[in-house]
């Protein structure tokens, strides 16, 4: 029972985290919290099943196809919800914005799509028990995803531009970096991430479109937790999260468990407001 | 201005003029040859929407008939339609624009009982003729509600044959019983639970799962070490049944699941990981739309099916849908041609009398002290994997 609940806990922790990191990844370069990072998620999913299930395509391809299609969503989000309102960023009219593009995606697929949950395809159908795909799949994904932007805000040019316009946003565009072409990659970016989520957790998840506002609440934990803009952070808050969550579902039941897990939240932030791990990163000058 | 008493008078007599003229218009000449309009609150999209798209089919299908076979007494049957989505303000909109304005003479609907929930009161004002087939217990209260009527079981007469399933056939001494977390699954299971101790059953287990839980494992594992010799299950979720089916497959226990007919939606066979995971699963079913072992239909809803076959599609749909759907327009039309009227009282007095009256659904009986018409004998358990054009074999043990 023990090994069933950290499986599981470690799966949705990884899912949970990655849609953390997709939150941050759209903070960093707008300083918008964008409320679409659930929905990506979500998408990953019903994407993943419509292409490979419904439409028969092998794997891979279904996979670039659903990355693409939400690097797509990601994009339209940033020119419809966020471009607009960001001139007015202290009067936080992103969260109507961004709010209403997340319950026009939820409401479409639950038309579109179907109101039930749909099967989502065996990846590479390896393990079983404990060992399933189902459950070491999205924690290896998270650490491939960390990994890789790691690597991409370290070393290469396009991430420390990102990250040099999530720092200091003026002296970026005094630099001469294109802000609103970074702005527009990094909301891709967070919506490939978000597909990854949800592609890697769909056999947990299944394809439902309710996992939308699901992944939204539980994806945003992570964030107040490890701090916005901390992808390590996130990762971290998300896996425990995970955890967690399995753990109230086996002790306390259902109906208590997200109780228990916001609970905690709340004293967790009521005893470090700036998230476990701090608000800002230190710069070296 | 001043009142005065020309002002008076003048005023008075142009209103009794303006009432006079329009009372003829309240009570046309042609009262006997209008159509009679049935309002039909149906959830034909958005969740929960299966359903209503079956009874939708029913429907039409029926007013067809009987229009085509002249009509009752001459007078069409006119359906009027409002897709609630399954919205509780979108039933309550629709149910006050079909008592003020569009005047119908009966409503049959709404298909979910949350809107049910939200509606009935209302139609109790009005005191409008109302038939709906949502299970919730508190829906049917003859004393408050004297206006409305069930076409299907109540959610104790589920509980009651799933509850005899299970200690009689299955010959099972201890149970678990597992629900969602939604408002239905909490007070499914509590009702459940004391019923089972009521008849002195051991409840071993007793859970109520989030229906986004993504692994059910430590639940199921607690069940079998409990000795639960049987799952006792009231959720509409198909994820939350696919992922129990599917455990239950992989710890290799084959305890039989009883309970809520959702278990034999065809979401659950395209989510469970084998077709073999869904075998030994009992859902709620009724005698009429079930196979015997010989594969045959009980004859009169073989006649139905006959009459449906070419005109409505039943692989995708359950078949009790369609002929409740039948049955609840064939006891409108039949109200009105058995007492000459389309008012509101007339139409209920003639449902509280009716005694085995025989629908392509049930055996309904009504009276002025009971409005659950629905015979839980005729309420029986069908193997949930069974489905051929909307109707199911019967479980292992009638």
């Amino acid at each position: 029972m023990l090994a069933s609940i950290i499986a599981s806990g470690l799966a949705v922790g990884a899912v949970y985290a990655l849609i953390g990191i997709t939150y941050n990844t759209m903070f960093a370069t707008s300083r918008v919290m964008s409320f679409t990072a659930g929905q990506l998620g979500m998408l990953g999913g019903v994407f993943g099943s419509l292409f490979a299930l419904r439409l028969g395509l092998p794997i891979l391809p279904a996979l670039v196809l659903t990355l693409a299609c939400c690097a797509l969503i990601g994009v339209v989000t940033e020119i419809v919800a966020v471009r607009p309102v960001l001139k007015s960023l202290d009067q936080h009219l992103y969260v109507l914005t961004t709010l209403a593009v997340a319950l026009l995606i939820q409401h479409t697929t639950a038309m579109e799509w179907s109101t039930e949950p749909q099967p989502f395809p065996r990846v590479l159908d390896l393990g079983s028990g404990i060992w399933d795909e189902k459950y070491w799949l999205p924690v290896v994904v998270c650490i491939l995803t960390i990994l890789s932007l790691e690597y991409l805000y370290r070393y290469t040019l396009v991430g420390r531009a990102f990250v040099a316009i999530a720092e200091d946003n003026f002296a970026a565009r005094a630099l001469g970096l294109p802000e609103r072409n970074l702005r527009i990659a990094s909301y891709a970016l967070a919506g490939a991430i978000g597909a990854l989520a949800g592609f890697a957790g769909g056999q947990l998840l299944l394809a439902f479109f309710a996992n939308g506002p699901l992944l939204n609440f539980y994806g945003f934990i992570p964030v107040a937790l490890g701090g916005l803009g901390n992808n390590r952070g996130a990762v971290i808050g998300g896996f425990l999260l995970g955890l967690y969550q399995q753990a109230a579902n086996f002790l306390v039941g259902g109906i208590f468990s997200s109780v228990a897990v916001f609970t905690l939240f709340i004293i967790v932030l009521l005893a470090a407001p700036q998230g476990m791990f701090g608000a800002q990163a230190v710069r070296r000058v | 201005m001043k009142i005065t008493r020309r002002t008076l008078a003048l005023g008075g007599s142009s209103l009794a003029a303006g009432a006079a003229l329009s009372v003829p218009l309240a009570t046309p000449a042609l009262a006997q040859n209008e159509p009679i309009r049935i309002g039909w609150l149906a959830a034909l999209t958005g969740p929960s929407s299966a359903p209503g798209v079956g009874f939708n089919r029913g429907v039409l299908f029926a007013a067809e008939a009987i229009n085509a076979a002249g009509g009752v007494k001459g007078r069409r049957i006119e359906i009027i339609t409002r897709d609630t989505q399954g919205d509780p303000t979108k039933a309550v909109n629709a149910t006050q624009e079909m008592i003020s304005q569009l005047r119908v003479h009966a409503i049959w609907g709404p298909t979910n009982s949350g809107e049910s929930l939200a509606v009935t009161a209302i139609m109790a004002r009005a005191k409008m003729p109302n038939i709906h087939p949502c299970v919730v217990d508190s829906l049917i209260d003859e004393r408050r509600y004297p206006n409305a009527f069930r076409i299907t079981p109540s959610n104790t007469q589920w509980d009651d044959a799933v509850r005899s399933y299970c200690l009689t056939r299955v010959k099972a001494k201890k149970v678990a019983v597992i629900g969602d977390t939604t408002g239905y699954g909490v007070s499914a299971v509590n009702a459940s639970v004391a019923a089972f101790q009521r008849d002195k059953a051991e409840v071993v287990y007793k859970a109520n799962i989030d229906a986004t839980q993504p692994d059910v494992t430590p639940d199921m594992l607690r069940a079998r070490n409990a000795g639960a010799e049987a799952i006792v299950f009231w959720s509409v979720s198909t994820g939350l049944i696919a992922r129990l089916l599917n455990t239950r497959a992989n710890m290799n226990w084959d305890v039989p699941f009883v309970g809520h007919p959702a278990m034999s939606s065809g979401e659950v066979g395209s989510l469970v990981e084998r077709p073999s995971n869904w075998e030994k699963v009992y859902a709620i079913g009724y005698r009429s739309c079930s196979y015997d072992a010989s594969g045959n239909l009980p004859p009169r809803t073989a006649e139905l099916v006959q009459r449906l076959s070419g005109k409505v599609n039943l692989q995708d749909t359950l078949l009790w849908w369609v002929a409740s759907a039948v049955d609840a327009v064939q006891l409108i039309a039949k109200a009105v041609e058995a007492t000459n009227s389309t008012a509101k009282e007339a139409i209920i007095e003639y449902w509280n009398g009716l005694k085995n009256y025989p629908g392509y659904y049930g055996t309904y009986t009504y009276s002025p002290t009971q409005h659950n018409g629905y015979p839980t004998e005729e309420v029986v358990m069908s193997a949930a994997n069974s489905a051929k054009n909307g109707a199911f074999a019967l479980a292992p043990g009638y």
